[in-house]
């Protein structure tokens, strides 16, 4: 269904970098994405048809089936199946991690992840389902909340707290996880944007706390193709975004060490998250992120 | 200099070696580090076995080397034993006399020669300078110079017409050579001695310290010398003649007894005779006039031919601007002031305006003010009169005041004014009073030495009021001592004031063929001055004051030849040194060819009295005590010693300087290889 082909060819990351706003660059991802998986990107997905009832006076003309009234003489009223009605949770990691960018990535992984969060935003107001929003603020102790909602202006204040955001500070996410498990109380789906350069000890709970309280959890891990691969040759002075930390370090020497160490962070998490349900999409800078919306979807379509 | 973390010296220094190795250690750190977000997967990686700042680029390296190399050496140089290894035995600096008396006998060049000699003959351990004494002494040759840089300095230097201080030159010395390096400190003077120049700035603080002072000594205490100075020019009208007096000053030093004087005017010779000087007195004043067109800027000179040694100063040059028609305001009942100030009388010369008594208040709010005021003070008894004759004070302009009445209330007035009426004289009929003494130096009776515009001891006085005054000057004394004529001291604008009235009762001036030029050379002297004179000595700065009105931007002086110098002019000011040589100077503006102004360029008549003497005193109070420099030498000495070594390395400078290029080039260079890569 997915044609992957196109989207590469139709994504060019020098247009999204020169695009102003993270408006229009949510719209280019989104409509790039929905170009290439229908004609018509704003029909038939989100709404479905479901059955007739008898035409009454009052009722909106446009959702009169002329043909049945052409067949049979009968006004009738088509009735749409709303999809869903779920309430959705963007949640953004803003720890100095994300601020990276590698030398082949279109992108810091900080600015993916917002791109990500407003296309996807953007998306599901299109599908009439609330948005809302848990992020931490300048003192981390304090979050910042956005109550989901379905109207057309939650974009436009979702987008300004995103554009608001500035990666900062250290480890961060089993604070965000906790705010997030006390401000949603009811069942929600969550969106986690993340790098997840943590210990995933520390973060585990938080994950544990939200799926316990029947909330559905989607992964979105944005990775730079530098933590990926280690593609370092040049020995150079390392310092930690975070910490501050530094370190020489000869990559040739280094790298093998590094790499085993990342896949058993990675195995770490996927053995988490797989105990927990939990969809996890890996988005990388350096490609484009239909395949982290591709793999939303479907993951959607598999929740319901 | 003791070692000190007080010592600015110090600090500076610091600061100049440490700020452009920060800057650059703190980029090189910059550009070779990686801001990573998964040290945590680092943590225990081994270190690497070689250095990671592996020698990349050799060109960057070696600049920065040399930056580096160039720095520090540049700061060491000056306390590497090796560099000054040869130790400086003497310092030595000399004052060459330039000014225009030195010119005698050829003084200056035998001078110029002994220096430029010597300057060859000084040893490596000998530093030598040289101060130019001229207007402003200026250090030609400075002790960094090398000697054939020094040697053509020296002759390059040719005789001005300037007159110089002593003291000002020595003083130039003596700095010198507190910043020298010598053990021995000497100041040879080579001058002709004036006496003049000894005796002028005698007390002053001692000001020579440890310095061996040679001066030679005059070869004759008097030279023979003619000398023209002081030339005077003026323009007197005598009914439709407009004459110009003019008068100078012959001096004659020694053996001259001839000499043949030749004046010009306007590219016509005026006089051209010999003069024996045999039975005249050393000094006298020569005079002459001559009709002149009063439209046209007078220029002229005067020469004397005789036997003399210094021919510089046989001419003198002077200039005198056209006549500007000025305005006087007359305040008086006297009819021959009125007569006397007519048109008819002084037609293009004063305008004269009859100032209604009833009207003054008028003529106060009115702000018309001429030129001079003329009034007689029995209408001060007037506060009106009062209140216009201190707004002409107060403005600048000039007032003639002829006390023909004192009451009570005038009587107060002139108090302000700085005069007290002591009462009335009256002589009786027949047995008025003459004018005893005159002091014709002053401008308005300086025409009058010259009998051709009449005596003025003829005039008499019968009736006067005997006026103390504390702060004018008497110009004119009756036979009983008296002053009758003075000027005023105490206000802005220039205040004359006659004991009496215009009257045939009280004088007999007014009838006298002197009362029109005295008139007018009064009401001339009154008028407020052109700020800008129009006589200079040479190699003087003097700031040109024009019209405001005047739409220019620069000022251009000529001589005969052309352009000589060009100053911008800024409302209605333009600064502009003076030539060296004397002679004529017309001053025009941008590229138009009016001219606006004539100088005069003379030398100094100081400088034509060749007279000399010893030091004598002078030198022995310009001297430091002793144990005044006893007790400052410990520290001070060694700190002018080390300061001047360290400013005097112009290598040192030149190190530091490049050190700093190289870092520059070095940052510019890394910065282009890193956009490159």
């Amino acid at each position: 269904m997915l044609d992957t082909k196109t989207l590469s060819e139709r994504f060019e990351p020098k247009v999204l970098a020169a695009l102003e706003g993270l408006d229009l660059k949510a719209r280019y991802v989104m409509e790039g994405f929905l170009n290439g998986l229908h004609d018509s990107p704003f029909h038939g997905f989100s709404v479905e048809f479901s059955d007739y009832r008898n035409y009454q006076p009052g009722d909106d003309l446009r959702h009169l089936d002329w043909r049945l009234y052409a067949r049979n003489d009968r006004l009738c009223i088509k009735r749409y199946m709303q999809e869903t009605n779920v309430r959705f949770y963007v949640l953004c990691d803003t720890s100095a991690s994300m601020n990276y960018r590698g030398a082949t990535a279109w992108s810091s992984k900080f600015e993916c992840a917002k791109i990500l969060a407003a296309a996807l935003t953007w998306f599901l107001l299109r599908q009439n389902d609330a948005a809302g929003m848990v992020s931490l603020g300048k003192e981390s102790e304090t979050p910042e909340y956005i109550r989901p909602s379905q109207r057309p202006s939650q974009f436009g204040l979702m987008l300004r707290h995103l554009e608001a955001l500035r990666p900062a500070g250290g480890a961060c996410l089993s604070q965000l996880l906790q705010h997030a498990a006390r401000l949603v109380h009811r069942r929600s789906v969550i969106l986690f944007l993340s790098d997840l350069l943590e210990p995933s000890e520390d973060v585990a709970l938080g994950f544990k706390q939200l799926r316990f309280q029947g909330h559905e959890v989607m992964i979105f891990q944005v990775l730079d193709p530098d933590e990926l691969e280690f593609p370092f040759t040049e020995a150079k002075i390392f310092e930690d975004l975070e910490t501050g930390a530094r370190r020489i370090v000869a990559p040739q020497m280094a790298r093998e060490k590094y790499l085993s160490r990342f896949r058993a962070f990675m195995a770490e998490y996927e053995n988490l998250f797989r105990q927990l349900e939990m969809p996890h999409c890996v988005v990388r800078t350096d490609s484009n992120p239909w395949e982290a919306l591709a793999r939303f979807l479907a993951e959607r379509k598999r929740m319901h | 200099m003791p070692f000190s973390f007080f010592n600015p010296w110090f600090w500076l220094g610091a600061l100049a070696i440490g700020a452009p190795i920060w800057l650059h250690l703190r980029r090189r750190r910059e550009t070779n580090l990686l801001r990573f977000s998964a040290l945590r997967f680092l943590d225990d990686n081994p270190e690497p076995r070689r250095s990671p700042m592996r020698l990349r680029d050799v060109l960057l390296f070696a600049a920065r080397a040399l930056a580096l190399l160039l720095v520090v050496a540049g700061f060491a140089w000056p306390y590497l034993p090796a560099v000054n290894r040869v130790p400086i035995r003497e310092s030595r600096v000399y004052v060459l006399d330039n000014t225009m008396s030195h010119q005698a006998n050829d003084g200056f060049v035998k001078d110029r020669q002994r220096v430029l000699s010597e300057i060859s003959a000084a040893g490596r351990d000998v530093q030598v300078a040289v101060v130019e004494l001229a207007a402003t002494p200026r250090v030609i040759v400075a002790f960094g110079d090398d000697r054939e840089t020094a040697r053509q300095r020296v002759e390059q230097t040719l005789p001005s017409h300037q007159r110089g201080s002593y003291l000002a030159a020595f003083r130039q010395a003596n700095s010198l050579l507190a910043n020298s390096l010598g053990e021995h400190k000497r100041l040879i003077f080579l001058g002709d001695n004036q006496e003049n120049q000894w005796h002028e700035n005698v007390n002053t603080p001692p000001f020579l310290r440890d310095v061996e002072v040679e001066i030679p000594k005059p070869e004759a205490q008097v030279l023979p010398n003619l000398s023209l100075s002081e030339p005077r020019v003026q323009r007197i009208f005598l009914g439709d003649k407009s004459l110009i007096n003019f008068t100078v000053k012959l001096s004659r030093v020694g053996q001259p007894e001839n000499a043949n004087i030749i004046l010009r005017a306007n590219g016509q010779v005026i006089f051209n005779r010999a003069v024996e000087l045999a039975k005249q007195p050393e000094s006298m004043m020569l005079q002459a006039q001559w009709e002149a067109d009063p439209m046209l800027w007078l220029k002229g000179d005067v020469t004397v031919e005789g036997a003399d040694v210094l021919p510089a100063d046989n001419k003198v040059f002077f200039s005198l601007p056209p006549v500007v028609e000025g305005k006087v305001a007359l305040l008086a009942q006297s009819p021959y002031l009125r007569l006397a100030l007519s048109r008819d009388i002084m037609r293009g010369q004063w305008d004269a305006r009859i100032l209604d008594p009833a009207k003054l208040t008028a003529e106060t709010d009115a702000g018309k003010d001429a030129d001079v005021l003329c009034l007689e003070s029995n209408y001060l008894q007037s506060s009106e009169a009062r209140k216009l004759l201190w707004r002409y004070l107060s403005n600048g302009r000039g007032v003639i005041l002829f006390v023909n009445r004192v009451t009570p209330t005038i009587n107060g007035y002139l108090r302000e004014l700085g005069f007290e009426s002591e009462g009335a004289v009256r002589t009786p009929a027949g047995n008025s009073e003459k004018f005893q003494f005159i002091l014709f130096n002053h401008p308005v009776f300086h025409p009058f030495l010259s009998p051709d515009y009449g005596n003025l001891t003829d005039i008499r006085v019968s009736q006067y009021y005997r006026l103390r005054a504390s702060e004018a000057m008497p110009l004119i004394f009756g036979e009983r001592g008296e002053g009758l004529f003075f000027q005023g001291g105490k206000s802005a604008g220039k205040l004359f004031v006659a004991a009496f009235g215009m009257e045939r009762d009280q004088t007999s001036w007014p009838v006298h063929q002197t009362f029109i030029p005295f008139l007018d050379l009064a009401l001339q002297t009154a008028r407020a001055e052109d700020p800008t004179p129009t006589t200079f000595e040479p190699g003087e700065m003097s700031i040109i004051q024009l019209p405001a009105s005047l739409n220019a931007r620069e000022v251009v002086l000529h001589d005969e030849r052309g352009e000589i110098a060009r100053a911008r002019l800024e409302q209605g000011k333009a600064q502009l040194r003076l030539p060296d040589m004397p002679g004529l100077y017309t001053l025009t503006c941008d590229q138009n060819d009016r001219v606006e102004k004539v100088f005069s360029v003379n030398p100094s008549p100081k400088e034509s009295q060749l007279t000399y003497a010893d030091s004598g005193d002078a030198l022995k109070l310009w001297r430091m005590n002793p144990a005044e420099v006893a007790k400052t030498k410990p520290s001070s000495a060694r700190t002018q010693v080390r300061v001047a070594g360290v400013l005097q390395q112009r290598l040192w400078w030149w190190m530091v300087l490049g050190g700093l290029a190289m870092l520059l080039a070095e940052m510019t260079l890394a910065a282009a290889a890193r956009r490159a890569a």
